[in-house]
């Protein structure tokens, strides 16, 4: 029943500064921190660290050697002030993500409303794989699935989770799982913890 | 050349659809050979083919007015199946100006474009009388329209069009019209590139027919569109099944069974164009669709039998992809009464000229 | 809106500056043209006396201009001969063939701001950009490097349009590219067209200050047209062995023997005149084939590309 390999699903990368650009901006999402990561992350941008700027979301207890560092509370505050025009971004700016993939996408849409583009964005998802679902027929969101299908928060139709991705949505498919038999719901596996 | 209008047929509710005789002899049947399989089926979009479907570069037919009644309905239920991002202006004009300009050069009886220059800003006059609609306006200026120009041209066409801008050597889907899709969602496509639009589609992605076609495409000129055939089966002539109303359409997957079938189960045949547009240098891609129940189809011979094989063959994944899991084995059955075994000729062609 | 040639008739040549002509041409038939987008450029066919030309030329014309297409044309002294029969043989009444407009050099629409950048007479595509931006009201400006003495060759096109600023060899007046590209808003795109030292300067410096590859554009037409030593080629398939002159390209040599090649935009970019290479070694000037398949050896654009020595066998 799992479509699996949809082209659609975005590819992830590593985090590395790119050498190249003129200011850099990390942000991540706190809750996907492991023991050392900030550390490791800090070794990774030395080489940028006069032009970095860290914003960290949610908790996280920060570490020296990220530049100019801000903590933020959560992802909607990370939107907020990056829609802040007031940083004038510039067309040799790098924008650096590490979060879950709903987090990852949060930024992301956020990032290209103010002009960034795909080469000058780098993603990395960490963490939970917790999916941020899109119903087709309501055309609500369901935050945090965790499971194959699940009961969608807006019209409460069972939608069985779709690895077809939408950049813009920052979300996946959910498509209604009985509406040829009504009823005839498959089991619900727990897939995306 | 007249056409016999059916303005009152339904694509949903009770479904009054038919085809006539007519339209049964000029149905675009899409399978030249007993096997189905993906490939890069583009070829030039030139006056001529296998059907008469092929003769103008948009086809008017019978169901013109019906299809845009039923169009009006989807739309005034979820306006959001018309999308066009900001950028897409231009892409508006450019279809405006080509629909206008070809449906008038085509079908004088039925269409009239008087324009008092070709710039923007110029003075234009549409006369559209099946759907009795007069319209002046000024190309260029939106407001002179009762709608955005992109909106307004495709709810008086038959099909669906999606508009794909072409930059960093990628097409993306930023604007589109679609009504009468076969199961994907505007809403959650509009703004994605290429292979990520074609993402769920199976086997075509690893046989590079996907990558073969997207570097044809960057390179498509102006003044010479390019066509192909895609197809699925509908049950029943419904033309809006969109994921949108699977809730609504879906129960009907489950009510065929081998003697309804020759009625309820429709092959759909899109016939995709693809056009370079003028001023925006992006590509227009009109999708029309045409629905067949097997009993018209049974009454050609050679496609019935064709179309049976072809079913009875078909990969495992394009027949999940496709959505005919639950009656496919239904309409088999009724199909295989109108295939004696014997062997067909390579091609499209009816083979005969009356029912 | 279908078709592959068209014939146009020269309504009137004029010469705007010493060297620089400018060509208008209309339907032959009286009709109206296919209308253009800016950045479009339309392949003519130039008889010549001794042999035929096949030059593209951007259009200056509004975009969408359906009434008269113009042109202006540098008479460039390494000419393959396309230049050089619009300055002395082209008149007013000559009617002939060309493609329908193409463009390989299209603005992008995504754009928050539009930064052109041009060399002398590679502001041709930018004439059209400019009268598309000024429509769509997108923020835009144009930075022109030429001689002193042709500043107003191309006023006539640029009257009405603010946000174009000039640049020549001059105390004061040169352009500080590296301050220019430092300074633009995250969004901008940036376009190039003039001599290849001058696009080769403006995208090094647009790499060092971080612009991504994908919000640089650059016009390589012009750059790879002109020609070099005479060579011979040897199409296996049809038997002939072809000579190849200073000053025609490889294209235009396999055309003239009558052999059909494919081929779209005649200058390097657009990959269609692709053939299999068999034996010799080429001198690739195109913007298609990558390394790994220039050091193969195994392709070659014939638009663009000759023999680097001796002969070359071509599968055509
Ligand atoms: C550039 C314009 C095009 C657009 C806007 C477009 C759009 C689409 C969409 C939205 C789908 C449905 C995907 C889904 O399941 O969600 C699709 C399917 C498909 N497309 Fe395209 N397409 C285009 C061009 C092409 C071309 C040139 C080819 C040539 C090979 C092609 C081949 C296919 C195939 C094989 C499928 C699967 C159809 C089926 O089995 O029912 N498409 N296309
Ligand atoms: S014709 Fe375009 S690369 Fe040769």
């Amino acid at each position: 029943m799992m479509h699996s390999d949809i082209k659609s699903r975005p590819v992830y990368q590593a985090l590395a500064p790119d050498l190249a650009g003129s200011r850099h901006l990390l942000v991540v999402e706190g809750e996907t921190l492991v023991a050392g990561r900030l550390d490791e992350l800090a070794g990774l941008f030395a080489p940028v660290q006069a032009t970095l700027h860290t914003w960290l979301a949610g908790a996280a207890t920060p570490v020296a050697g990220l530049g100019r560092l801000w903590q933020l509370e959560s992802a909607a505050d990370v939107v907020d002030a990056l829609a802040c025009a007031s940083r004038g971004y510039g067309v040799g700016d790098r924008l650096y993500v590490q979060g879950t993939e709903p987090f990852l996408w949060s930024v992301a849409t956020a990032a290209a409303v103010v002009g960034f583009g795909e080469k000058q964005l780098r993603l990395h998802h960490a963490g939970s794989l917790r999916r941020r679902v899109w119903c087709t027929h309501c055309h609500g969101m369901t935050e945090g699935v965790t499971t194959s299908i699940v009961a969608c928060g807006g019209c409460g139709r069972h939608l069985l989770v779709r690895d077809h991705f939408s950049r813009r949505l920052g979300a996946f498919m959910g498509v209604m799982v009985d509406a040829e038999a009504p009823g005839e719901v498959p089991a619900i596996e727990e897939v995306f913890a | 050349m007249t056409i016999a209008f059916k303005p009152d047929e339904t694509f949903r509710g009770d479904y009054t659809y038919r085809n006539s005789d007519a339209a049964v002899l000029r149905f675009p049947f899409p399978f030249p050979e007993d096997r189905y399989m993906y490939s890069v089926n583009i070829e030039p979009h030139v006056r001529s083919g296998p059907s008469d479907v092929f003769l103008r570069p948009f086809d008017v037919d019978e169901h013109y007015i019906a299809e845009c009644r039923d169009k009006a309905i989807t739309l005034e239920r979820d306006p959001g199946r018309c999308q066009v991002l900001p950028h897409m202006m231009l892409a508006q004009w450019d279809t405006l100006e080509l629909l206008m300009e070809s449906l008038s050069a085509d079908y004088p009886a039925l269409f009239s474009l008087v324009k008092e220059g070709d710039d923007f800003g110029s003075r234009w006059t549409w006369t559209n009388r099946p759907l009795g609609i007069e319209q002046r306006f000024i190309f260029g200026d939106p407001a002179t329209l009762p709608c955005e120009p992109f909106e307004y041209i495709t709810r008086q066409a038959q099909g669906d069009f999606a508009i794909c801008d072409q930059r960093d050597n990628n097409l993306y889907m930023d604007a589109g019209m679609v009504t009468s899709q076969a199961d994907w969602s505007l809403e959650f496509d509009v703004g994605m590139s290429f292979m990520e639009w074609h993402g769920p589609v199976p086997l075509a992605h690893q046989t590079g027919v996907f990558e073969r076609a997207l570097k044809y495409l960057l390179m498509l000129r102006l003044g010479q569109p390019v066509r192909r055939l895609n197809w699925t089966m509908t049950i029943n002539p419904r033309l809006d099944t969109s994921p949108e109303s699977f809730p609504e359409w879906g129960p009907d997957r489950a009510s065929v069974t081998p003697d309804n079938a020759g009625r309820k189960v429709h092959l759909r045949v899109e016939l995709q164009t693809l056009w370079r547009l003028p001023r925006s240098n992006a590509i227009l891609f009109p999708i029309r669709c045409y629905l067949a129940s097997l009993e018209d189809l049974a009454r050609v011979p050679k496609w019935g039998a064709r179309l049976h094989r072809v079913l009875s063959t078909l990969p495992p994944e394009l027949v999940e992809y496709k959505g005919l899991t639950r009656y496919l084995p239904a309409a088999l059955e009724w199909l295989a009464r109108h295939d004696d075994g014997r062997e067909l000729p390579v091609g499209t062609e009816s083979g005969i000229t009356t029912l | 809106m279908i078709g592959e040639t068209l014939r146009l008739k020269v309504a009137a040549v004029a010469d705007i500056a010493p060297g620089l002509r400018h060509v208008r041409l209309v339907a032959a038939d009286g009709g109206k043209l296919p209308p253009a987008a800016a950045g479009a450029h339309v392949q003519l066919v130039l008889a010549g006396a001794t042999r035929t030309h096949r030059n593209a030329y951007s259009l200056v014309s509004r975009p969408g201009a359906r009434d008269a297409w113009e042109i202006i044309v540098r008479r460039v002294p390494t000419s393959r001969g396309g230049s050089a029969y619009v300055h002395e043989s082209l008149q007013a009444g000559d009617v002939l063939e060309a493609g329908w407009p193409g463009n390989l050099f299209a603005p992008v629409r995504t754009a928050r701001r539009q930064l052109m950048i041009a060399g002398g007479i590679g502001i041709t595509p930018f004439l059209s950009y400019l009268a598309e931006f000024a429509f769509s009201g997108v923020e835009h400006a144009l930075h022109v490097c030429c001689r002193e003495s042709e500043r107003h060759a191309f006023d006539p096109w640029l009257a009405d349009r603010p946000h174009v600023a000039w640049h020549w060899d001059a105390d004061g007046h040169r352009l500080d590219i590296p301050a220019l590209l430092a300074a633009q808003p995250m969004g901008t795109h940036l376009y190039v067209c003039g001599p290849a030292a001058m696009n080769d300067e403006v995208l090094a410096a647009a790499a060092a200050a971080g612009w991504p590859d994908t919000h640089v554009h650059c016009e390589h037409f012009g750059s790879a047209l002109s020609g070099g030593e005479a060579f011979r080629a040897f199409l296996a398939r049809s038997g002939i062995e072809v000579d190849v002159a200073e000053d025609e390209s490889l294209l235009d040599a396999i055309e003239r023997v009558g052999v059909k090649a494919p081929c779209l935009c005649r200058g390097g970019a657009c990959g269609v005149c692709v053939t299999p290479l068999l034996e010799g070694e080429a001198e690739h000037r195109d913007h298609v084939l990558s390394a790994e398949e220039r050091a193969a050896g195994r392709l070659i654009m014939p638009c663009v590309s000759r023999a680097r020595a001796g002969r070359l066998v071509l599968d055509l």
